[in-house]
């Protein structure tokens, strides 16, 4: 299933943030950028399927130009399939 | 008259009582709603969280990790009960006490040590009436139960296990099927039982930062902490369902009460006035 960058390159990324309460985001982008244990791991379409543990900071989710932040503390990110899921305890969006 | 007039009393107190519980079951029906919106949005975490830990762990290597850490000796266990801090609410609280109960008799008759955690003002009262002693007990975490408060309470616990201290963790909590049915349910949070291996095909290979150890190490805690959330949510939802049901009943019994109530009331106002027209008949007779 590692299929090289951009054989399933239909479309967007598909980002869900999720904290223990709620679903914080969920929706397309071209770029998410996240603070992983040991520096920021930037994520594009066609990534090769991926688990880091976060650290504390934003994840920024770009889409159309517009960047959204989310602030979490520890969880995990994982990608697969041009689906980026990052699950931290503590979620929310960043002012 | 004066039956007719005592009567009527108990009318008026039934309809006053049937005002409360009608009032109770609409708001138990619109907490329901909104603990079980709670229930769903939970829901995806602990879904991923299940499926990432079934695809990093390897079953042999299970005994690795603290958290797994299969006892060879039971010699003291937590048991960590779910109540609710308000009554009404039918048998839910009992059921849920008799469980606490029933667990502990069985591993007392394994010669194993329990302790004794309790959360709900329910479930510390009925211990405290027992004498049984009690490890810890909360009664601060309300309908909104969150996830800092899940976390305060099995992260004692969880530090306990891994420093052997004890050997296992029981949550017990009353499980949501539907309003009319909230069982009790005991379920084992540690040592973890990992997740079949069904519910998360793995083969996937995965680019891992830093190692599959080390985010297991970090997630499994996290999988502990959330089975906490989630019977605190299933249990809170649970509570409305058991208070809603049981407010329907008590409203409907009063219903048939007012019934039974009113048709004795016309009867004896009946007979009064049949009475009193016979001694008007018998004194206007007597004159003549």
């Amino acid at each position: 299933m590692a299929a090289p960058a951009g054989s399933s390159a239909s479309g967007a990324l598909h980002v869900v943030v999720i904290s223990p309460e709620e679903t914080i985001f969920e929706g397309d982008a071209e770029a998410v950028v996240a603070p992983a244990w040991d520096g920021e791991v930037g994520i594009l379409l066609g990534h090769a399927p991926m688990m880091a543990v976060l650290g504390s900071g934003n994840v920024r989710v770009t889409r159309g130009g517009v960047v959204e932040r989310f602030h979490v503390e520890g969880g995990f990110l994982q990608v697969v399939d041009n689906v980026v899921t990052v699950l931290s305890e503590r979620a929310e969006t960043a002012a | 008259m004066s039956r007719a007039r005592e009567i009527k009393g108990r009318i008026r107190g039934v309809q006053n009582t049937r005002k409360i519980t009608r009032t109770m079951e609409m708001v138990a029906t619109s907490k329901l709603k909104r603990a079980q919106d709670r229930l769903g949005s939970a829901r995806p975490y602990s879904q991923r969280l299940r499926e990432v830990i079934g695809r990093l762990l390897n079953p042999e290597l299970a005994a690795r990790y603290a958290l797994l850490r299969q006892p060879e000796a039971t010699r003291r266990v937590a048991i960590l009960l779910v109540t609710s801090n308000r009554g009404l609410a039918g048998a839910f609280n009992a059921n849920l006490t008799r469980a606490a109960r029933t667990l502990m008799s069985e591993l007392r008759a394994n010669g194993v040590e329990t302790e004794l955690h309790v959360v709900g003002r329910k479930g510390i009262s009925s211990f405290r009436f027992l004498g049984e002693p009690i490890a810890s007990d909360r009664a601060d975490i309300g309908d909104r139960p969150t996830a800092e408060e899940a976390d305060s309470l099995v992260d004692p616990l969880m530090e306990r296990f891994i420093a052997a201290e004890l050997d296992g963790v029981y949550v017990i909590h009353a499980r949501f099927i539907s309003a009319l049915s909230t069982p009790p349910n005991t379920t084992r949070v540690l040592p973890i039982e990992p997740p079949s291996q069904e519910e998360a095909p793995r083969a996937i290979d995965y680019i891992l930062e830093p190692s599959a150890d080390a985010i297991l190490e970090k997630i499994l805690p996290l999988y502990v902490r959330n089975s906490v959330y989630t019977a605190l949510l299933e249990n809170a939802a649970a509570e409305q369902g058991a208070r809603r049901t049981a407010m329907k009943s008590a409203t409907d019994n009063a219903g048939d009460m007012l019934q039974t109530l009113t048709r004795t009331y016309n009867r004896a106002r009946q007979a009064a006035i049949t009475q009193e027209i016979a001694e008007i008949v018998g004194g206007a007779a007597a004159l003549e």
